[in-house]
């Protein structure tokens, strides 16, 4: 085969040849693009603040506070201190596509200067779609940015607002920089025989058809509550619609610094790691038992029997609880007043719900670690054993120096997916076993119940709830993030994507 | 020589011992519930809980079955939901899982993440919770309590890993050059051999929804949408309220339903689930072992 076509056949070589010049107007736009969206920049100006603040009603020391003109960072601090909460979520989505825009632009950017080390080994596909997602967000935050002051301007009435020559400017650049680095894209694809989506939905078109279900579901069920963050930046009410509480910037994230977040992280990230410390000893402990014994019915029994409370709804556990730490008449009671001890008051005394949690918990979920761990033993191979009992190990030592090390994997990818949950609580368990007994909260409070409590009884509390619930959210996502990332690092194999 | 098998020999003894033990432990709350319910109200009262019914009586059933009309329309609706939601849940989840488990098709990762992505971030409950009440409007319909549990990513990637095992790549791509298309393959080749796996799947699916009380909590208007579990909720958290309050104030008890009745509830709302076990044990077991392999 001669160089020539050796050339011609691998795309990385042909492409030195045609790169495109095009591929410099598309990074001068993501640089000028991110430049006006630099907070100095004025993207909203307001036209006539005097009439506009007299049909908003506002008072001289709000108005005092106010600017002629907002860059798009910063909008939300207009809607704040003008008390403008209708304003808020259109506000909010573009600061969110903003902060997307930033993102994708600077990405495309850092590729683009490192394009040439890149396209030594694979193709520049990556860089283009960086380039094209951060041209779709600029389309997206000019169009909005005009949308929300045609919105407002409806809403007062008046021509209160104008948008300012960036916006423009945005509109018509992103455009320009989005056709162009797809016409590049395209070139690209047809040099690694790569395929748009177009194309794989032509190919394709009954897979798509069978994701349509399970799309309608994650949209409705997931990703569009997701827009719902909003209210924890609000002061919720139901009574201005859905989405024209007040917007308090982070007021309830403070609010809730200086109250509950303290014991109601603790509490739950105590009481998980106590789950899963216990949980993997007990059920380590519980496998190598079964397996050790050699009678086949009293394996298979005890292992149906161990399983059983899985099966188990959290209401029963609750009525189960109740019949043992009742005062009354509980089996406990009954039981220390048999033998002349004097009864104890469960459900008055927090101290003891932890240890009570903790007890029921290990005794409904045992058996499903159980059964991921004597699955790993059933694995090993008995020619360990034998070669240990020929060397004259005794059944501790092969417990010890062949089984225990060998769960050592499973073991691992069991804690990390619990570390993964670390944040989440066992809702369903903390509330059934305590309920609203507000005198057992000091101990028993976790994140899950606190937002459960305040979506049922107290509607006025929601915007607390939902910052509560995104402190939540947020924290175990980081938790993940980096758990994964130095797992990735140390050894992939774990890693848990 | 002998010594060691002697030593072997009382060690598998202490083994078994310890083992019964622990399965007794494990059970011995159902046993406490089973006969509770069996034993008069007024003998609880006097003597507490005990392990055996001291005197055997079925009056705690027959109370609750003389005016059956709500127990047996909260079993109806736990019906209803657990046969909707396993039935449409189980085809949108193989659906889903077989689009991410053919390698051509492009977006599959993409796909997968999105799913796995619901589970490490989310808008929390209160989102989730006006989305369905406020903005969908759906509070009080029977599709509120239904809806919400129908994906549950664990079970994708579980059907995902049980059709990769089924199905060899090379039968899908042999019949394709035969000329089938994927809506063919999908019911033809693929859910015919996929049986442990939807049976797996299913059984989780309708274990999930079996034991809900959560969403009827939260969407139910009137009680004739309630699901099993929270009509046994109701029951006896108000009896607790109550008894509780009696504790401070001069309430008459007489007429809250009794300790008795309470465990029988609990008997009649877990007994399906308690009976079908043993039969349906193995499938939950090899869910958990291939779920626990990561695929």
């Amino acid at each position: 085969m001669s160089v020539a076509v050796m050339r011609q056949n691998n795309p990385i070589g042909r492409r030195s040849v045609t790169e495109h010049r095009n591929i410099y107007l598309a990074a001068g736009a993501a640089i000028l693009l991110l430049l006006l969206m630099i907070p100095v920049i004025p993207w909203i100006h307001l036209t006539n603040p005097d009439a506009l603040f007299d049909v908003m009603k506002l008072k001289a020391s709000a108005i005092k506070k106010l600017q002629a003109s907002y860059p798009v960072f910063t909008f939300l601090a207009f809607v704040q201190d003008s008390k403008q909460g209708i304003l808020g979520l259109w506000s909010f989505i573009l600061l969110l596509i903003a902060a997307a825009t930033a993102v994708f632009h600077a990405w495309g950017i850092i590729l683009f200067f490192s394009r040439k080390k890149i396209a030594a080994k694979k193709s520049l596909l990556g860089m283009y779609s960086r380039f094209q997602c951060g041209m779709l967000f600029s389309f997206l935050l000019a169009a909005g940015t005009l949308g929300l002051i045609f919105f407002a301007n409806h809403h007062y009435g008046m021509q209160g607002f104008h948008a300012g020559f960036p916006v423009y400017v945005t509109l018509a650049l992103s455009a320009a920089g989005y056709l162009s680095s797809k016409a590049m894209e395209r070139k690209e694809r047809i040099l690694w025989h790569e395929h748009g989506f177009i194309e794989e939905v032509r190919r394709n078109w009954i897979l798509f058809l069978f994701l349509v279900p399970c799309f309608v579901f994650f949209m409705i069920n997931n990703y569009l509550p997701m827009v719902g963050i909003y209210f924890a930046f609000t002061q919720f009410n139901f009574r201005d619609s859905l989405f024209a509480s007040p917007y308090v910037g982070f007021k309830n994230f403070e609010f809730l610094l200086h109250s509950e977040i303290l014991h109601l992280t603790t509490n739950t990230i105590l009481y998980n790691l106590v789950f899963i410390v216990a949980g993997n000893i007990l059920q380590i402990f519980f496998a190598v038992l079964i397996s050790q014994v050699a009678n086949k019915y009293l394996k298979k029994v005890s292992q149906t029997m161990i399983f059983m409370p899985y099966f188990v709804s959290y209401v029963i556990l609750r009525v189960l609880v109740f019949n043992m730490f009742e005062y009354d008449v509980g089996l406990i009671n009954h039981f220390l007043t048999s033998i002349g001890r004097p009864k104890l008051d469960f459900y008055n005394t927090p101290s003891y719900w932890p240890w009570i949690i903790t007890l029921f918990y290990l005794w409904k979920n045992i058996g499903y670690g159980m059964v991921v761990y004597l699955a790993t033993i059933t694995g090993i191979s008995s020619e360990y054993y034998e070669a240990a009992e020929i060397d004259g190990a005794n059944i501790y030592q092969q417990i010890r120096y062949i089984t225990v090390p060998l769960l050592k994997p499973t073991f691992i990818i069991l804690l990390l997916y619990a570390l993964g949950g670390i944040m989440k609580g066992q809702f369903e368990l903390f509330y059934q076993l305590v309920g609203n007994n507000g005198t057992l909260f000091s101990t028993t409070d976790i994140f899950d119940t606190y937002v459960y409590r305040i979506t049922t009884t107290q509607p006025l509390s929601m915007g607390l709830g939902t910052a509560a619930g995104l402190f939540q959210s947020l924290f175990g996502f980081i938790v993940i993030m980096l758990t994964n990332f130095f797992i990735k690092r140390k050894n992939p194999e774990y890693a848990l994507f | 020589m002998k010594i060691k098998d002697r030593s072997q020999a009382g060690f598998s003894v202490i083994k078994g011992v310890l083992l019964t033990i622990l399965s007794v432990l494990c059970v011995l709350p159902f046993v406490v519930i089973v006969s509770g319910s069996f034993t008069s109200n007024q003998e609880i009262i006097r003597n507490g809980f005990s392990l055996l019914p001291r005197d055997f009586t079925v009056e705690a059933y027959k109370t609750i079955f003389r005016t059956p009309e709500d127990i047996l329309q909260a079993y109806k609706m736990n019906a209803y939901y657990t046969g909707i939601g396993t039935a449409l849940g189980l085809i949108i989840i193989t659906l889903t899982a077989y689009v991410i488990s053919r390698k051509e098709f492009k977006y599959r990762n993409t796909v997968s993440f999105l799913i796995y992505f619901t589970t490490i971030f989310g808008g929390g409950m209160i989102p989730w919770y006006l989305m369905y009440a406020n903005v969908l409007n759906l509070r009080g319909t029977t599709l509120a309590i239904w809806f919400p549990a129908l994906i549950t990513p664990f079970l994708v990637i579980l059907m995902r890993t049980f059709i990769v095992g089924a199905v060899p790549d090379a039968v899908v791509e042999s019949a394709k050059i035969d000329g089938a298309n994927h809506w063919r393959i999908f019911w033809q080749i693929v859910l015919p051999v996929l049986g442990p796996g939807l049976a797996t799947v299913g059984l989780f699916q309708a274990l999930g929804y079996w034991n809900d009380w959560y969403r009827s909590s939260m969407f139910s208007t009137s009680s004739r949408t309630w699901s099993l579990q929270f009509y046994l909720y109701d029951l006896v958290n108000s009896t607790q309220a109550m008894r509780q309050m009696a504790q401070y104030a001069n309430v008459n008890t007489a007429d809250l339903p009794t300790q008795s009745v309470k465990l029988a509830m609990s008997v009649v709302a877990t007994g399906p689930i308690l009976i079908l076990y043993p039969f349906v044990q193995r499938y939950f077991v090899s869910g958990i072992t291939v779920g626990a392999v990561k695929g």
